[in-house]
């Protein structure tokens, strides 16, 4: 017995002295934990501007890696404004002109035409920290309207193939057509609201590989805490990449087997979620559904989720699968097919991409402070479901038409009413061209309730397949 | 209730009811790296729905708390250390320390093993390091190896051993799965393969460093509490706690080593696993020897006590699993969700079995389950979430059963099914479910309903109530028919 405790001690030791050989090829993992996140920036009355302070991008990507990703932003400027037609600063000012930049509290908003300015729900939202919802902005400050643009391999790539992506005769896109970029960077012609979908779908968020940490809380009428969510995703894009290397298909096996992305999501928190992973392949075959599979912890084993489970909500948290990211629905003629309009195209004022990440939640009344709008360029896109049996009747996206990424989307149940809507928090570096999620917040209209995210998003070149596949599963218990 | 039970049931509860919320999950920093720290403590309290029978104790029979907490160390990007522990004290044993139903019953005497698990491995659930380089993982400590895709009735999963001392109570998985000492090695192959999605290769050793094997129901009120089975011999006599002399293998004795192999791959958007194990059973069989003692039980019947001699044979098996999503059952008004259907299956090579002549027989065995995930909206029912209905269908088929004689316990078929169902209301925090157990050869029930209220995700409320009935007396759900009970749990977790 003592022989053998010495064997096993032996053993303890040399696996922890090996654990700190790195393997050889491995490329360093840089990045944050969710620690080092708190401690720079809380989750309540913290308005640390951490993405330009200690946890920006220059200081947590090597110095080698940021210098390969930057590029020149005039010339970034330039090549967008080139392949979406226009600087949005040059397209705005037309509603309500008399509203300038500067500070203004929700007692402006009935004193100045904010209402012909924004949108429905952000007019009623520009109002003191109350229930039934989080999420409130009592003051905002007006800036003036920026230009935003993207790395120029991808701006290029989207460039290179304008003219090339088809759409079907019901403008669903021919996958075969599409090799990288945005697929439509000027929306046009009869499927015009399809294109935009189209350009959502093939976003390049955060560049295309990243890692993101994940903080939320979830909100009851009343405003009290009732969730926590905590949680380590790691995204790799592996089709129409333009950023990282390789670019187009991440891999032979991509290309064959027609994927899209992979995903890995840990749970740290709540309690009984702690451990869990999630990970899941998308395809870029609208009917070949997703490889979804969960590592439970409390099971210890991995389990096969159905991936046509994608209406039912996620953990209380006021989102179902179909709407992470605001919207993530298949596009598919087939399965619950929708009827796509562009039902206004006109400026409003929107969230500006955060540069500094100095927003923050108000604890005491679960307000957003240090909230910056501008003027928006912005496309306002109608899903009409054409099956009853979908969980939504209506969709309304609200996409900006310079960065082609959504910002807010209200989806409608079946009887009319709105159920459920997300507003999402962008950030920009305009070194990189790079935007990419800083938080959102999902809302249940029916049963009152909010959820609130904070992002730390972060682009990854040394993401691969070891982080979203069946080794990623089993990582705490 | 004594006056110390009560002073104990009311320090656990101040201690449940004074916890606070944290507003985030937190993670700590030690020598500049994550350290996550987790718990819950529970409190329960379980009620029976019988009273003057001798096996079950007059309305409240259980308090049991849980304090469990654990703690996940990353020392590098590849090397974490994971540990966690749980305190379980049933506080029904101060509470009822003086009366006289209690004492009569001899309830009082199973204090020893279920008032406070303290054993160390009650204690200690899981230690262990987790080494991940490259393609590899390495896993050396006390840990739980999980096998096989069905629920609740663990076919394929015979690593580690089950604590069901606590009867079928309303339990946690950290208090049920008991984690033993193994080497756990595993290599994850970089594929090419557009059809082979992923793969892994596990390897498992247990150098038998401590024999755990598992927690039963034993016999007797005085060894099984108020879970003590009731099996009635004759109309004056009924079985009393049993003498066991058990072989059971020395510590790293050779004999107590474990084998299991597995290959688990993701291919055609398929699960599948072959496995393979070699080792002990983690349950004895044993033959009676000798004549019964006898003892007189509160009631005035006459208890036998059994004496039983018994090891922990072999158990070698081949088999395998498959699980996947079938899109053709998809029903868009019913949700548009496909099932999932999970299938297990061993084949085990000379088992061990007791006959009902008191001897040791081998004979081959066949075991195979089938079950469905499905979700479906019902909307007349619940217009916002769906329902999660889960049926299981279990059979296992005893090879060259003798004809003169029995093995105790099993038939050559025996069958099992399962039905689980639960849906959730108001922003999934109101969780109802029905969950049914049907022992098809004793045509024995077992039904559990429970509604679990989450207030927040720190706070959760359960209350539930378990029936059973059989109709071939003595077996199956039979014994437990004068159990039947509601319980409540009242939860705090910690993040």
């Amino acid at each position: 017995m003592k022989e053998n405790t010495v064997r096993i001690i032996c053993c303890a030791v040399a696996l922890i002295m090996l654990s700190f050989i790195t393997p050889t090829g491995a490329e360093e993992q840089y990045g944050i934990d969710y620690s080092t996140w708190e401690k720079y920036k809380s989750f309540y009355d913290d308005p640390s501007p951490y993405l330009t302070g200690e946890l920006s991008w220059k200081k947590v990507i090597p110095p080698a890696i940021y210098d390969k990703l930057k590029s020149d932003p005039e010339e970034m400027k330039k090549v967008w404004a080139e392949v979406v037609g226009f600087k949005a600063p040059e397209v705005v000012g037309k509603i309500a002109p008399e509203i300038k930049p500067g500070k203004y509290s929700y007692a402006d908003k009935e004193k100045q035409p904010f209402k012909q300015l924004m949108d429905e729900d952000t007019y009623n939202r520009f109002n003191p920290g109350q229930g039934p919802h989080a999420g409130n902005i009592p003051e905002i400050e007006v800036i003036p309207t920026k230009q935003y643009y993207y790395p120029l391999p991808i701006a290029k790539a989207t460039k290179d193939n304008v003219g090339n992506v088809k759409q079907g005769t019901d403008g669903y896109l021919i996958d075969d057509s599409y090799v990288a970029g945005l697929p439509f960077p000027r929306p046009s012609g009869e499927f015009k609201a399809q294109q935009a979908v189209y350009n959502w779908e093939k976003k390049y968020l955060a560049g295309a590989s990243y890692h993101l940490l994940q903080r939320g809380m979830g909100f009851s009428k009343d405003l009290k805490e009732d969730r926590v969510g905590t949680s380590t995703m790691w995204f790799l894009r592996l089709h129409g990449r333009a950023w990282l290397e390789p670019n187009g298909w991440y891999d032979e096996r991509a290309r064959k087997a027609g994927e899209k992305r992979m995903f890995s999501l840990l749970y740290l928190a709540p309690r009984d979620q702690y451990g869990n992973v999630l990970t899941n392949t998308m395809y870029l075959d609208p009917e070949h559904y997703d490889n979804f599979n969960v590592y439970v912890n409390v099971l210890r084993r991995v389990r096969r989720l159905s991936a046509t489970d994608t209406q039912d909500a996620v953990g209380g948290m006021d989102v179902i699968y179909d709407d992470s990211e605001t919207f993530s629905q298949k596009l598919s003629p087939k399965r619950y097919p929708y009827q796509y309009k562009i039902v206004a195209e006109r400026e409003y004022l929107a969230v500006s991409p955060t540069v500094d990440g100095s927003w923050y939640m108000k604890k005491s009344d679960k307000s957003l402070q240090n909230m910056k709008y501008e003027r928006r360029p912005q496309y306002v896109i109608e899903l009409n479901q054409l099956d009853p049996n979908y969980v939504y009747s209506k969709r309304i996206i609200y996409q900006d038409k310079e960065t082609l990424l959504n910002s807010s989307i209200y989806n409608y149940d079946q009887k009319g009413r709105l159920y459920r809507s997300a507003v999402m928090l962008y950030g920009f570096n305009p070194e990189l061209g790079i935007i990419f999620t800083t938080g959102y917040f999902n809302r249940d209209h029916l049963d009152l309730h909010t959820s609130f995210f904070y992002h730390y998003a972060l682009p990854a070149t040394w993401i691969s397949r070891d982080q979203v596949s069946l080794r990623s599963l089993r990582s705490v218990k | 209730m004594g006056k110390s039970g009560n002073l104990a049931v009311a320090a656990a509860l101040a201690a449940v009811l004074m916890l606070s919320g944290s507003a985030a999950a937190r993670q700590y920093t030690l020598g500049g790296r994550p350290i996550d720290v987790y718990g819950y403590i529970t409190q329960g309290a379980g009620l029976s729905l019988h009273d003057d029978y001798y096996d079950t104790e007059d309305d409240i029979n259980s308090a049991i708390t849980n304090i469990f907490g654990e703690m996940n160390y990353s020392v590098s990007d590849n090397f974490k250390v994971y540990l966690s522990g749980i305190l379980t004290v049933d506080w029904i044993y101060e509470m009822k320390h003086s009366d006289k139903s209690w004492r009569d019953r001899e309830f009082n005497k199973s204090r020893d093993k279920l008032f406070v698990e303290d054993e160390y491995w009650q204690l200690l659930k899981e230690a262990h390091f987790t080494w991940n380089p490259g393609d590899f993982f390495f896993r050396v400590g006390k840990q739980i190896v999980a096998w096989g895709e069905t629920d609740g009735f663990r076919l394929m999963d015979q690593i580690n051993p089950l604590d069901q001392a606590r009867g079928l109570a309303d339990v946690e998985f950290e208090t049920t799965i008991i984690p033993i000492w193994l080497i756990r090695a595993e290599y994850y192959p970089q594929l090419q393969v557009s059809w082979l999605q992923d793969m892994a290769l596990q390897f498992i050793f247990n150098p038998n460093a401590d024999f755990i094997s598992d927690r039963r129901i034993r016999l007797g009120n005085d060894k099984a509490g108020i879970w003590a089975p009731n099996i009635e011999v004759s109309k004056n006599a009924r079985l009393g706690s049993a003498i066991e002399h058990l072989d059971e293998p020395t510590e790293f004795d050779d004999e107590g080593y474990e084998y299991a192999v597995r290959l688990q791959a993701m291919a055609w958007d398929s699960l599948f696993s072959l496995n393979y194990f070699y080792g002990r059973e983690n349950s004895p069989v044993e033959v009676s020897e000798g004549l019964p003692g006898t003892s007189e039980a509160g009631d005035g019947k006459t208890l036998l006590h059994l004496n039983y001699d018994g090891y922990y044979p072999l158990l070698r098996f081949l088999g395998g699993t498959f699980t996947r999503d079938i899109p053709v059952m998809n029903a868009s008004f019913l949700g548009g969700v496909a099932p999932v259907l999970r299938l297990e299956t061993f084949y085990a090579f000379d088992n061990t079995f007791a006959t009902s002549d008191n001897k040791f027989e081998q004979s081959d065995e066949w075991r195979w389950a089938v079950g469905m995930d499905w979700k479906v909206r019902i909307k007349p029912l619940n217009e916002k979430y769906f329902f999660s209905i889960s049926p299981q269908f279990y059979h296992r088929k005893i090879r060259d059963y003798p004809h003169a004689y029995d093995y105790s316990g099993v038939e050559d078929d025996n069958y099992l099914a399962s039905l689980m169902i639960s849906t959730s209301y108001y922003l999934n925090k109101i969780t109802p479910s029905f969950f049914w157990l049907r022992d098809v050869n004793n045509r024995a029930n077992m039904f559990k309903y429970q509604v679990i209220y989450d207030h927040t995700d720190y706070w959760r409320y359960t209350i539930g109530a378990m029936f059973f009935n059989g109709i071939e007396k003595t077996k199956g759900f039979d014994v437990f028919e004068n159990k039947d009970y509601i319980y409540f749990k009242i939860s705090y977790r910690w993040s």
